[in-house]
């Protein structure tokens, strides 16, 4: 009887020990969650906060350019034949030495795999067979339509990948799990292929190379990444100069004509929309399909004017020119510079210099208010129209028509959905903006469609379903934001148009961590990340914080805090949950001292320093001045440019200051500055003040 | 170092209404400021508390399947239920190896994970077996014997 009872005893025993680990365990679980989302929160808004500040710095610019360019030079033109000879590859000869594979066209489905294998052996295409397949490529994209219609009869399952960010990893485990692109296996590419990961231009190769293949099985839509100002900060510029250091300018350009063809959407069975971004109140798919997609070199300025020749022969018209090549130059004469322009040679590198002090004026004060206005894009489109609007041109475009479609384009590759009814612009993004499910019924009722699917958003899962599953977000690069976190994912469609999801994680370095220490890992890197980005606008928030402080002790409440540094960052972040890990310093009866927590963030407070925080900024304005992507700039583009900055900046440069920093990075002493040098000296500095050590020689 | 911020609250004397209310919006995914019913559990684990999902479902007054996938609740609403969630025992150091200790059959600090692994799966809140290799990932030795005084340290160190 007693064995019952003792039985009984140490069942209950055992019941009452599993229910307490169990209940630690599933504490642990949502811990790790909740860690896991507000890390995810970090590094989304940070990327949005980039990508708006990518677009207000390029509106900024963009009206400056306008003052430089357009009021000053006229436009050159080239023929499709005269730009197919710019872009000529067959004197371009191919070491013995070399180890890639070799292209012969037409380009056969062997070849195209023969590329992907040697992309994975870790080989570089050569830059003229890169020339070969580009020029193929853009020939090719001429023919589509704006809107490409597809069926599930031709082939019977149809695959649709999302962003794929230069993560050649993810690209290789999609053709891995699901085949290659073949007669059988149709494939759509829904944008966004390049910028941030490290093998972009491989990828786009390799798409190319399919799509040459199979023109009528693979299809690619634009995203908003296939956009050289885009590019000019996220990486692919800089990737596509340093692989290809003689023939990089070329390619870029040729790219930035094969980004402005690519179709902007594709429809599966007449029901199915596939685009990059997403929609707006105002979507309309047929003035989509009419209008002249290539107008569109970026969708961050105005499209290009279109001109035609007396003989009709239709002519691809650039504004930003690559002087370096050109036979004549011909000059307008215009009302802001009487005098001669100067010899072409004089061009061949050109500089701010010969405009600066009559636009300086003009410059600092459109810069001023570029900062002082509060910015969507609707704003800069207004600015650069009003700006374009005096300028001789042979064929002037109906500006509101030219607004309409512009605005259509952009919403496109941009825009969010929001759970909220309506549609409001994306002031998070700076483009397109946010639309609710009513607009989504609203949309797939007027063109008789029952799904879009669409990318531009990463996902935890790599896929997630919104406003009642009628719109499906889908992105396909793997480990965005850090290792592990999040998945990949592709759509399968067969003929009933149901979406069959597949996902997937590249790296098998993230199934040897345990979700702890992944999530961890992210935390401490989605932390560093936030505490430059706090640093970097330390006199802003340290303005601010005086607000709150008005007997100046130093010190704010938490909750004070908290207010400030969402009101100064704009992230949208939960900042108190988020103190323990960013402010260390002791608190007294929760009070924080704002002073020591600067001086806690950062130890040195140099010029150098202080710029390297701002290095995306300063690297993009750098190429953008270096117009002709040779990887230099003279030594008064950089004072130039450093004045520009300080006023986009707001942050007080002395003359005296730039002058030095000039001098000591002009290495050789030539006059010209190496860009990457440059980058590389803030890199090195950034090694050292973590190592705790002052950089002597480049003090300021 | 990390400092989880949650553990944290442990510290604190009261809880502190806006750090609450912050935990609660990064679960709202509607965007409402509420959350549905069967977040409610995670929220308040979340925030240091930990029920048992028959605690939690008593306190949001027994409601059916339906409501937990379908009801949503304010933060005011849930709050208190929150304070109710605190009073509850939590559990100590010593709580859990004594109830570890059960199934030490040879009284030598030990348990072998195999039984754990059942005991587990199949009594109190059961747990899948992906949730249970997460839990033990490490914690056997090549006997495959748990020393759960170790165990316990770790999970009361995360």
């Amino acid at each position: 009887m007693h064995v019952l009872i003792f039985h009984l005893l140490s069942s209950l025993a055992a019941i009452k020990a599993a229910i307490l680990i169990q209940r630690w365990y599933r504490q642990y679980v949502a811990r790790t969650e909740m860690r896991r989302r507000y890390t995810w929160h970090i590094f989304q808004s940070i990327e949005y906060s980039g990508e708006q500040a990518q677009i207000k710095l390029s509106v900024c610019l963009c009206s400056l350019w306008v003052l430089i360019h357009v009021k000053v030079i006229f436009p050159i033109s080239k023929t499709y034949a005269e730009w197919e000879r710019y872009f000529c590859y067959k004197n371009i000869e191919v070491p013995d030495i070399y180890s890639g594979p070799h292209l012969t066209f037409p380009l056969s489905v062997e070849q195209a795999v023969g590329l992907v294998q040697a992309f994975r052996d870790k080989k570089q295409l050569h830059s003229r067979y890169v020339l070969q397949l580009l020029l193929e490529t853009w020939k090719l994209l001429r023919m589509l339509p704006n809107i490409n219609r597809i069926s599930t009869c031709h082939s019977k399952e149809i695959t649709i990948c999302g962003d794929l960010h230069g993560q050649l990893e993810d690209l290789l485990l999609i053709f891995y799990k699901n085949g290659m692109p073949s007669l059988d296996k149709s494939y759509v590419f829904n944008g966004d292929f390049v910028d941030r990961g490290k093998d972009s231009i491989e990828i786009l190769l390799i798409l190319f190379a399919f799509l040459l293949v199979y023109p009528s099985d693979v299809h690619m839509n634009r995203g908003n990444h296939e956009d050289h100002i885009v590019n000019l900060r996220y990486g692919f510029t800089k990737e596509v100069l340093t692989k290809y250091k003689m023939h990089g300018k070329r390619i870029l350009k040729l790219l930035q004509k094969i980004f402005s063809w690519l179709p902007l959407a594709t429809v599966i069975d007449q029901k199915v929309l596939v685009l990059h971004g997403g929609i707006s109140d105002s979507t309309d798919l047929s003035l989509l399909a009419r209008l002249d997609r290539h107008n569109y070199v970026s969708a961050l300025r105005p499209p290009k004017r279109r001109n035609t020749s007396s003989a009709g022969i239709s002519i691809d018209s650039d504004i930003d020119e690559d002087w370096s090549n050109h036979k004549v130059f011909q000059r307008r004469a215009s009302f802001t510079f009487p005098k001669p322009l100067g010899t072409r040679s004089s061009f061949q590198n050109r500089s701010l210099q010969d405009f600066s002090d009559r636009i300086k004026v003009n410059v600092e004060e459109e810069l001023e208010t570029c900062r002082r206005r509060s910015y969507t894009f609707n704003a800069g489109i207004n600015r650069v129209e009003k700006e374009m609007a005096p300028c001789p041109s042979t064929d002037s475009v109906n500006s509101d028509n030219a607004k309409e479609e512009w605005k259509q384009v952009l919403d496109l590759l941009w825009s969010d959905p929001m759970t909220q009814d309506g549609c409001v612009p994306n002031e998070v993004r700076g483009g397109g903006c946010y639309w609710g499910p009513d607009i989504t019924d609203d949309f797939l009722n007027r063109h008789n469609l029952q799904l879009i699917i669409r990318s531009h958003e990463c996902k935890q899962d790599g896929y997630e379903f919104c406003h009642n599953r009628k719109v499906l977000t889908l992105f396909s690069a793997s480990n965005y934001y850090d290792v592990g976190s999040n998945r990949g994912a592709y759509v399968k469609l067969g003929p009933d148009l149901v979406p069959y999801v597949v996902q997937y994680q590249a790296s098998s370095m993230t199934r040897e961590l345990t979700v702890r220490q992944s999530v961890g890992r992210t935390e401490r890197s989605a932390l560093k990340v936030l505490r430059e980005q706090l640093f970097a606008h330390k006199s802003d928030l340290i303005s601010a914080f005086k607000t709150f402080d008005s007997e100046n002790t130093g010190l704010v409440s938490l909750t004070d805090w908290a207010s400030v540094v969402e009101s100064v960052m704009h992230l949208g972040l939960p900042w108190r949950m988020l103190r323990f890990q960013l402010v260390t310093c002791k608190t007294s009866d929760g009070m924080i001292d704002y002073n020591e927590w600067f001086n806690e963030l950062n130890i040195e407070q140099g010029l150098l320093e202080t710029l390297y925080r701002h290095r995306s900024t300063v690297e993009t304005i750098f190429r953008i001045v270096d117009t002709d992507n040779s990887g230099f700039i003279t030594i008064e583009d950089f004072r130039q440019t450093w004045k520009l900055l300080s006023i986009y900046l707001k942050m007080e440069f002395t003359d005296e200051a730039i002058s030095d920093l000039a001098v000591t990075i002009d290495v050789n002493q030539d006059g010209n500055i190496d860009i990457d040098e440059f980058m590389e000296a803030f890199r090195l500095t950034d090694k050292k003040s973590q190592k705790g050590t002052v950089l002597k020689n480049l003090k300021c | 170092y990390v400092c989880d911020a949650v553990l944290c609250y442990h510290a604190a004397p009261a809880p502190v209404f806006f750090d609450f209310k912050e935990a609660f919006g990064l679960f709202d995914r509607i965007g409402d400021s509420q959350v549905a019913y069967n977040q409610v559990a995670d929220i308040m684990r979340a925030l240091g508390q930990n029920p048992t999902n028959k605690d939690v479902t008593k306190i949001l007054g027994n409601p059916s399947a339906d409501d937990m996938a379908n009801k949503r609740l304010n933060f005011d609403a849930f709050l208190p239920m929150l304070k109710e969630v605190d009073a509850l025992p939590k559990g100590t150091y010593d709580d859990y190896v004594e109830g570890l200790r059960v199934f030490d059959k040879e009284g030598n600090g030990t348990v072998m994970g195999a039984e754990l692994r059942i005991v587990l799966s199949t009594l109190g809140e059961k747990m899948s077996e992906p949730e249970i290799d997460a839990l033990m990932a490490g914690q056997e030795d090549e006997n495959g014997s748990v020393h759960y005084e170790a165990f316990v340290k770790h999970i009361m160190s995360v």
